[in-house]
């Protein structure tokens, strides 16, 4: 199996200018696969190309003030920080709290390739670009998965008709 | 010493080696001036290009006190670094900062003022930057938890950390300097400079409340945020902690017995290192040792190798009877001429290249008024003293001038800007250049009624 075999197409995008209120908006009323609602990542697209990625993860970095990073601060936060601060940032442009070095993949990209970005680069998700370079899927750790899943029990399968 | 006594005796000439070095010195200070290329890569090459010409020989920039590297400093700087890089872990700067904006009760001006002291007190301590860059991020916090402004907070802080660094021999960069060129104590710098920041951190905190009191107001229930943090939480590891304050205190006093007992200062700092190495228990001193500020120590090398070369061919040499010229061996006038141009340079350009200059400079021009003088009794002569303090006074204190004049500033404005308020250059000024002005001035006063008219 190839990463055009597993993954999914891409039903919804942001773009750069969109806001981080409304980017927050569309994921959560974007549907996926089997249909559940909510997504935790959208891709950017500006003017058809890939221009980010952005996840929940980056809008919670966005969230938290810069100076937490520097020092360990945590305990001395306050309740309804967390919402006072999301607030502050809702008119943010995707384009700023976008991961911009996007790790793609090829359609011919093998499950092993996959698994090797997901894992070095902690993604939970992996654009497929075609020839010429526009985003044709997503390919996500979930797919990857289940290919394991189905190696294994296929295995399994065998040696118990065995 | 002796190598020091036989190139003063020689008279400068102006030959191709004269000019090389001159315009290596100038160039090298043009590019770091204009920030084109970082300061530290335009040191080492300037520096290496001292030696490929022959400018400098290796053993004179290596090993000799005259024109090389002044490894006292060099240690000093190491040392402390690594004393820091084992503390910062153990969350005590938070927990003193927690702490800080506790006893201020909520109300920004009390915050303010009691952040402004504690920066100063720990400014004097270790060195600006990090007093700065361990603050901010909780002075960040309590400003969002009081939903005011940071800025003034932030500003407030860079200032008192260059005011209270140049209480002490270890509290700035120009006045390890210059204790080392000119072999000054710990407790000399006590003596001499810390009484002028007593006064001179009074009329700051004055001025702090001119410029900020009214504009600060928060809302009552916004206070009990900060009241009900609690401060020990900040603590990390206390073991590390308690080792880290034991070893503190011994370089502390370490400091204050190094002249009597006659250690460098840099001793002093390399024991304490060693020691909180050792009792750290640590396997890995790589982490600790990576972090050690490289490129400030190569750039503090690279700029002694470049004054080295400038001063054997005899550029500073001719500096100083320029000064000469203009004081007419007036030593008031040379004082208080080092002190505001000193002030306005640092204000404007780094001051440790600044300082590293003046040293050597203001050695040639006590060798032209006092030929027959050498060793301590020239550096120590009474009536050089002021000239010291008067530079060291200058250079710290000026750093205050602007947003670029001293690394806490650049340091401030950088958290400022990342945290999504940007300081910009003018804005800093307005508050930065006043208390820069003020502050040179009581220190005229000071220098002037203690050294011209009480003399002592």
């Amino acid at each position: 199996m190839k990463a055009k075999d597993i993954m999914e197409p891409v039903k919804e995008t942001l773009t750069p200018e969109t806001t981080l209120k409304e980017a927050v908006n569309r994921m959560r009323v974007a549907r996926r696969g089997n249909g559940r609602v909510g997504v935790k990542g959208m891709i950017v697209l500006d003017n058809g190309k890939l221009a980010g990625i952005v996840s929940i993860k980056d809008i919670l970095k966005t969230i938290i003030p810069s100076y937490m990073n520097l020092t360990e601060l945590g305990e001395f936060t306050w309740d309804g920080m967390l919402e006072e601060m999301a607030k502050k940032v809702a008119d943010r442009k995707v384009e700023e709290i976008m991961t911009k070095d996007v790790i793609t993949v090829s359609e011919d990209a093998s499950l092993m390739e996959c698994a090797d970005h997901v894992v070095k680069h902690n993604l939970q998700r992996i654009p497929v670009l075609n020839k010429e370079k526009q985003v044709v899927g997503i390919v996500y750790i979930r797919d990857i998965y289940y290919a394991i899943v189905q190696a294994l029990f296929d295995k399994l399968d065998k040696e118990e008709r065995k | 010493m002796t190598h020091e006594a036989a190139t003063t005796s020689q008279p400068f000439i102006m030959d191709t080696t004269f000019w090389t070095a001159t315009i290596i010195f100038l160039l090298a200070y043009a590019l770091i001036i204009s920030e084109k290329v970082h300061k530290t890569v335009v040191a080492i090459f300037a520096a290496a290009l001292m030696l490929v010409l022959k400018i400098l020989e290796q053993r004179e920039a290596f090993h000799t006190e005259a024109f090389g590297i002044d490894w006292n400093v060099i240690f000093l700087l190491l040392s402390m670094m690594i004393i820091i890089n084992l503390m910062k872990p153990t969350g005590f700067f938070e927990y003193i900062a927690i702490k800080s904006a506790k006893l201020g009760k909520g109300e920004p001006m009390r915050i303010m003022t009691i952040f402004a002291i504690v920066t100063a007190i720990l400014s004097a301590l270790l060195d600006n930057v990090t007093t700065v860059l361990l603050l901010a991020p909780v002075t960040l916090l309590i400003a969002d938890a009081l939903e005011v402004d940071p800025i003034p907070f932030l500003i407030a802080e860079a200032l008192a950390s260059n005011i209270g660094g140049t209480a002490t021999l270890i509290g700035d960069p120009p006045n390890i300097m210059i204790a080392s060129k000119a072999k000054f104590d710990f407790m000399s710098f006590i003596y001499n400079l810390t009484p002028a920041i007593i006064v001179i951190m009074a009329a700051f905190l004055f001025v702090l409340k001119i410029m900020f009191g009214k504009k600060l107001h928060v809302r009552p229930e916004l206070k009990q945020r900060i009241l009900e943090m609690d401060e020990k939480e900040a603590i990390k590891d206390p073991l590390m902690l308690k080792k880290s304050l034991f070893v503190l205190s011994i370089v502390i006093i370490g400091f204050v017995l190094h002249g009597t007992f006659n250690y460098e200062p840099a001793t002093v700092a390399l024991f304490g290192a060693g020691l909180l190495l050792l009792l750290s228990g640590t396997h890995e001193p790589h982490h600790v040792l990576a972090e050690i500020e490289w490129p400030t120590i190569f750039f503090f090398m690279g700029l002694f190798i470049i004054i080295g070369g400038v001063v054997k061919v005899g550029l500073i040499k001719w500096m100083s009877l320029e000064v000469l010229a203009i004081t007419h061996g007036n030593m008031f006038a040379t004082s208080m001429l080092i002190m505001w141009f000193s002030a306005f340079a640092s204000a404007f350009v780094d001051n440790i290249p600044y300082v590293a200059t003046m040293n050597p400079l203001i050695i040639d021009m006590a060798k032209q008024i006092w030929p027959h003088l050498q060793g301590i009794q020239l550096l120590h002569n009474p009536e050089l003293m002021p000239v010291w303090w008067s530079l060291a006074l200058g250079a710290c204190l000026g750093g205050n001038g602007t947003a670029i004049g001293a690394s806490a500033n650049v340091i401030v404005v950088g958290l400022a800007e990342r945290a999504g308020k940007k300081i910009s250059f003018i804005r800093f000024m307005a508050y930065g250049m006043p208390v820069m002005i003020i502050t040179v001035f009581i220190s005229t006063i000071y220098v002037w009624l203690r050294y011209y008219v009480l003399k002592i």
